[in-house]
């Protein structure tokens, strides 16, 4: 099983590190977005900084969307998932490390980009750390909603997955964004980061069996 | 004791089959349609036009015998298709899945009625069509939650997986929903301290309350009486070259 596993995590990381756009088409779409917001609401460094932490997430949050549909696609398409679910081995840890290896290469590349906030958005510096902890552990639950919405719209039009991403993480941005606002004035972040956890925690077996669910809808 | 579990279990089986269901559907409907009209006349008219005025808004506050209908349905609505979604993952009731696609439209348009006549409502008395208040952004949300789970219905060709696709959305989204709600309820006071307070609990009057009791009735009502025509036409719509159909 951990053998099997293992591979499975390799076969990803590889797959991912050939197909350069999966994981670079997120990367230039948050620094482009970032980019936007200056332009069009105010470059004064003060109005900015207050909207900071939240225009750092939407950013985040719009860019996971691009790669959603790549975490079961491209297996859909060439038939590795169907086999796949037809050997008789549990499809958990598939479904578990093709998650967090689409969070690896979506996600940690935005998170680690975010700390530029700092110069472009005019973050204030202390705020970085809470900003980043926030993205840590909030983005991991965009992630399972994506696998989710990814695994529903197989194949389908790729506008139903932000239809399903987008008001489930309502939450996730609510808790994320108010972390920071709340450590900058002054006030203790970490009920916000355990509420965080405590969902992701939750929801993680219930949206790793719900996708199994889903994937197996493609071949019934 | 066993006799009524029998009998339950029974009925159970029965609800599972889509002729007794078009059978008895066809047979209550005209019957469900005489009670809604009759709730819906009585609860709107004396609303309407003989409950008091009420001294702080006028005649404006009237539409709560719309509104309020409208949205407690708008949520009802997505706890009977949750029970629905569950009873089609566990057993696999093709029932079920007819129930949920029936309703979703319904829901959606029910969470639309609660939206706009809340806005309304809110124009005269608050000043403004819309503010990012707890309820109106869960409200808000749950319409969303609607129209997500028709387009992924529709996404799909196939009855059988759309069915169990629109179940394990339905789902998550049942799960989610509360957190949402208390998530938006943190975000709300952190936002906004206290601007407009619309909730305050002004106890309502009895010659107020009983028309909006009655119209409430009358709005689960026309709920019972649209989901069973849109789950009789859906019946109708699969099972069109069936054997038991086409003899009917």
């Amino acid at each position: 099983m951990t053998n099997l596993a293992k591979r499975i995590f390799y076969k990803e990381l590889v797959s991912y590190r050939k197909r350069s756009s999966t994981y670079l088409s997120p990367i230039v779409f948050f620094l482009i977005t970032i980019a936007l917001y200056p332009l069009a609401l105010s470059n004064d460094p003060a109005d900015l900084s207050f909207l900071a932490p939240g225009i750092t997430w939407i950013c985040v949050l719009l860019s996971t969307l691009l790669s959603i549909q790549n975490i079961f696609n491209e297996d859909f398409e060439d038939g590795s998932l169907d086999i796949f679910f037809s050997l008789r081995v549990s499809t958990l840890p598939l479904v578990i490390l093709k998650i967090l290896v689409n969070w690896i290469f979506s996600s940690l590349p935005i998170i680690i980009l975010s700390s530029t906030v700092v110069f472009l958005l005019f973050l204030p510096s202390e705020g970085l750390v809470i900003l980043l902890t926030s993205l840590l552990i909030g983005t991991p639950v965009i992630s399972l909603f994506g696998a989710l919405a990814g695994a529903l719209s197989l194949g389908k039009s790729s506008i139903l997955g932000p239809a399903i991403v987008l008001p489930l993480s309502l939450p996730i941005l609510i808790l994320g964004t108010s972390a920071v606002t709340s450590f900058l004035n002054g006030e203790n972040p970490s009920f916000y980061f355990l509420m965080m956890l405590a969902i992701f925690i939750f929801l993680l077996p219930l949206i790793c069996y719900a996708c199994i669910g889903a994937l197996r809808l493609h071949y019934e | 004791m066993n006799r009524a579990f029998n009998n339950l279990k029974t009925f159970y089986h029965k609800l599972g089959s889509s002729p007794w269901f078009y059978r008895i559907s066809g047979i209550t409907i005209p019957y469900v349609a005489l009670l809604s009209f009759l709730f819906l006349t009585i609860g709107i008219v004396w609303g309407v036009f003989f409950s008091p005025t009420d001294f702080k808004q006028g005649d404006v506050y009237r539409i709560i015998y719309m509104h309020v209908p409208a949205a407690s349905v708008s949520q009802s609505i997505y706890y009977t298709m949750t029970v629905a979604a569950v009873v089609s993952m566990i057993w696999r009731m093709k029932m079920a899945g007819i129930f949920i696609k029936s309703m979703a439209p319904i829901g959606a348009s029910f969470t639309f009625l609660a939206l706009i006549s809340g806005s309304i409502w809110g124009q005269p008395t608050w000043g403004t069509w819309w503010i990012w208040d707890a309820r109106l952004t869960s409200t808000l949300v749950l319409f969303i939650f609607y129209v997500a789970i028709i387009s992924l219905y529709s996404s799909f060709s196939e009855k059988k997986s759309a069915d169990q696709a629109v179940s394990i959305l339905t789902l998550v989204g049942a799960v989610n929903l509360p957190i949402i709600k208390k998530s938006v309820d943190w975000w709300n006071t952190l936002h906004q301290p206290a601007s407009i307070k619309f909730t305050e609990s002004s106890s309502i009057s009895p010659e107020m309350l009983y028309p909006l009791i009655i119209s409430i009735f009358g709005f689960y009502l026309v709920v019972l009486l649209s989901g069973l025509m849109a789950m009789r036409a859906e019946i109708a719509k699969r099972e069109t070259n069936k054997e038991w159909f086409k003899n009917y």
